[in-house]
């Protein structure tokens, strides 16, 4: 494999982070990914199935990520976080902090003895917090790198200076409190931003009892519902009494697309993954009542219209064209009630559902402003990455030498975002090798 | 009258300025400029005492929080405002807030006082909590509770030592904005409310707006001819009436022979358990 003296960072390690790493690498250069959580995959590693395909996500996403990994020109940084940049295009200087895991990943063989044994409790980010994992914990089972970390806000030993069982049980002598944050000093050429998005908890939009009733959820939590690796073992039940729900119902555009609380563009990927969701709740269990509250149909990628039509003729999901008032809960039929006017027919309706899930508004991540100030770059009013033109130079962030792709930049599902991944990848490799010495 | 009893008790002083009239609010689509009027005449009454309003009702709230509203982002309105009320020798310079009485009893006097305050705790009753529409709404003001999931009211009985479960038809309105216009409509919307109080087995309901007391106390025999139902029975309290009870003072000094609801038996409940 040729070998560039160029080499550049990434920042982020989903999918977007992940493509650019490897197009830049397959093409000689040496990449830095640098990652802040213990393993790479990012939101797709999150999902059950992908639109409009119905594709395992994780059978897509998981040898792209150990390609990663095992790639000789990627420098993969998991765990770790931006602590400085300097320099302009050409010579970047950035500094990288490698977070302690608590665990050697030289030993660490992933068996997973550590976490059965560790007596620490906490809410899965994982499972969208449905689930539960142990203080030492590794993300998910397809984990890259496949090694454990010690979250130490958990930690009974590094909070209350009592267990250490992990260290007791663990064959490969892995762990070792005595890891200290470590400084790494890169010197990139061109720098690509891929942070991508995170989902919003509807704090905004009050009226739908979310964080009130228990079986009203947002569609990532939903997904995780779904998914053979959730928090119910694939089994959808509901989260208040863990009865199969009969009668489903989504509500779209919740905080986007709104000019009276929350966020005022779209978010791009709803309607689709709803349509995706409603499909699999019919293949879990068809005789379910599944219906898309929506304020129209964005299905504007390639198939994605003939899938909605699909959900419709072939599985039977209900679209209606209405936004619901006020959700509340019957306490006697352990249902939520709401009313809806059908605006194609300006019929008002009450309807009685088992579960509710809001597409909520997907965003940018919040450590964006953080990391603008840093790179010197600038974002939008809700944090997305501002590009130098939107037209003409899509990809380029306003500092020379710095790109950006993906969720980061703005609303767009996977396949946008892979094609703008290797657009990145394309672009950053454009800088001479003569800048910057 | 509960309120005149319970708030000295509770370290809040009322004065009962001379002048005050309605608020206003009947007349509002009939003829707003009577409604700004009479708003703006008892907003500039309570600034010649120095202090802030305390309407309990929670229409007149919303009322003279709307005037206040225009009245103080509209120079020109103002101006007009005060031109009329010149006439009286009045003047409105817009220093003193309008309070809520969920507000008083919360921030000015606070939970904590009311629990060291009581003398008897009311465990063992679930009351069904109203806040009523205009303590929350509208929303775009930001009263001082949530508008989608009102919490105060709850927590004040909570602090006597009573349940407030979550039913259903909390939020929803009790019917006295559309008693003038269509008793029946505003009746179904009482009852709906009522019916499911009674079937949920709640001990009572519980109110912090004079104006739906009297639609849920006052009102259930003829809500019951309108929506065909035998009888509610359902004690219904204003939120100092509870407050007083639970400070152990008499039901007469609260108002409570003026309650047309069966309170007796909740009331008699209560001290038993002393």
């Amino acid at each position: 494999m040729t070998q560039s003296q160029q080499s550049f960072l990434v920042i982020g390690g989903g999918i977007a982070g992940i493509q650019a790493s490897l197009d830049l690498a397959d093409r000689g250069y040496k990449v830095h990914l640098v990652e802040e959580s213990p393993s790479i995959g990012g939101k797709m590693a999150l999902l059950d199935k992908t639109f409009p395909t119905m594709d395992c996500s994780i059978c897509i996403l998981a040898p792209k990520m150990v390609e990663v990994l095992r790639h000789p020109n990627i420098d993969l940084l998991t765990y770790s976080e931006i602590r400085g940049v300097e320099g302009e295009k050409g010579n970047f200087r950035v500094i990288v902090a490698k977070k302690p895991r608590y665990v050697d990943p030289s030993k660490c063989i992933g068996c997973g003895v550590c976490a059965t044994r560790c007596p620490s409790r906490v809410k899965d980010e994982y499972q969208m917090s449905l689930g539960d994992r142990k203080a030492i914990y590794m993300p998910f089972p397809q984990s890259v790198p496949l090694v454990y970390c010690v979250d130490p806000e958990s930690c009974l030993f590094l909070t209350k200076g009592i267990c250490r069982v992990c260290e007791r049980f663990c064959e490969a002598g892995a762990i070792d409190f005595d890891q200290k944050e470590e400084l790494v000093f890169l010197k990139p050429s061109g720098i690509i931003i891929a942070t991508g998005l995170r989902v919003s908890k509807p704090i905004e939009i009050e009226e739908y009892g979310y964080g009130r009733f228990r079986d009203v959820l947002n569609a990532m939590e939903f997904e995780r519902t779904l998914t053979a690796t959730g928090p119910t073992g694939g089994e959808l039940l509901k989260p208040s009494n863990g009865e199969h729900p009969r009668n489903i119902a989504f509500i779209q555009c919740v905080g986007s697309r709104s000019l009276r609380e929350g966020y005022p563009y779209c978010s791009a990927v709803c309607c689709m993954h709803a349509t995706k969701q409603a499909i699999l709740v019919k293949e879990h269990s068809p005789e379910t009542t599944v219906t898309i509250f929506y304020t129209d149909i964005r299905a504007n990628g390639k198939d994605f219209r003939q899938f909605i039509n699909r959900a419709r003729t072939e599985y039977g999901v209900n679209y209606v064209r209405g936004k619901p008032g006020e959700v509340r809960e019957d306490t006697e039929t352990n249902q939520l009630e709401f009313y809806y006017e059908d605006t194609l027919t300006a019929q008002i309706h009450k309807v009685n559902v088992d579960l509710l899930v809001l597409s909520t508004a997907l965003l940018p991540s919040e450590k964006n402003g953080e990391l603008a100030r840093l790179l010197g770059v600038q974002t939008d009013e809700y944090g997305f990455i501002k590009q130098l033109d939107p037209l003409t130079s899509p990809l380029s962030t306003t500092v020379d030498g710095i790109y950006v792709c993906g969720f980061a930049q703005g609303p767009k599902d996977i396949p946008d975002t892979i094609v703008e991944a290797s657009g990145v990848a394309s672009i950053a490799s454009t800088i001479h090798p003569s800048i910057g010495e | 009258m509960s309120t005149r009893s319970v708030l000295p008790r509770l370290g809040v002083e009322l004065v009962d300025p001379e002048g005050f009239s309605c608020c206003g609010y009947p007349l509002r689509s009939m003829n707003d400029a009577a409604w700004f009027y009479l708003s703006a005449r008892n907003l500039a009454i309570s600034e010649t005492q120095e202090l802030d309003m305390l309407p309990l009702c929670n229409g007149c709230y919303a009322s003279l929080n709307e005037v206040k509203h225009y009245l103080d982002t509209d120079d020109e309105f103002r101006e007009q405002i005060n031109k009329t009320l010149a006439l009286e020798g009045l003047y409105y310079e817009g220093k003193h807030r309008v309070r809520h009485i969920l507000e008083v009893l919360n921030e000015d006097v606070g939970v904590s006082k009311i629990k060291e305050s009581i003398k008897l705790h009311l465990d063992g009753f679930d009351f069904a909590s109203h806040c009523g529409c205009h303590a929350v709404r509208p929303s775009d003001f930001r009263y001082t509770d949530d508008p989608e999931d009102p919490k105060i009211l709850d927590a004040l009985i909570a602090s006597l030592g009573s349940k407030t479960s979550y039913y259903p038809e909390k939020l929803d309105c009790c019917g006295a904005s559309l008693i003038m216009t269509d008793y029946e409509a505003a009746f179904k919307l009482t009852g709906a409310k009522l019916k499911s109080i009674k079937r949920r087995g709640f001990d009572g309901l519980v109110t912090n707006c004079p104006f739906c007391f009297k639609m849920y106390d006052s009102r259930q025999e003829a809500v019951g001819k309108v929506i065909h139902e035998e009888k509610f029975d359902v004690p219904v309290f204003y939120i100092t009436q509870l407050i007083g009870l639970s400070l152990g003072l008499g039901s007469e000094e609260l108002g409570l022979n003026f309650n047309v609801s069966p309170c007796d038996q909740v009331v008699s409940k209560m001290e038993d358990s002393r």
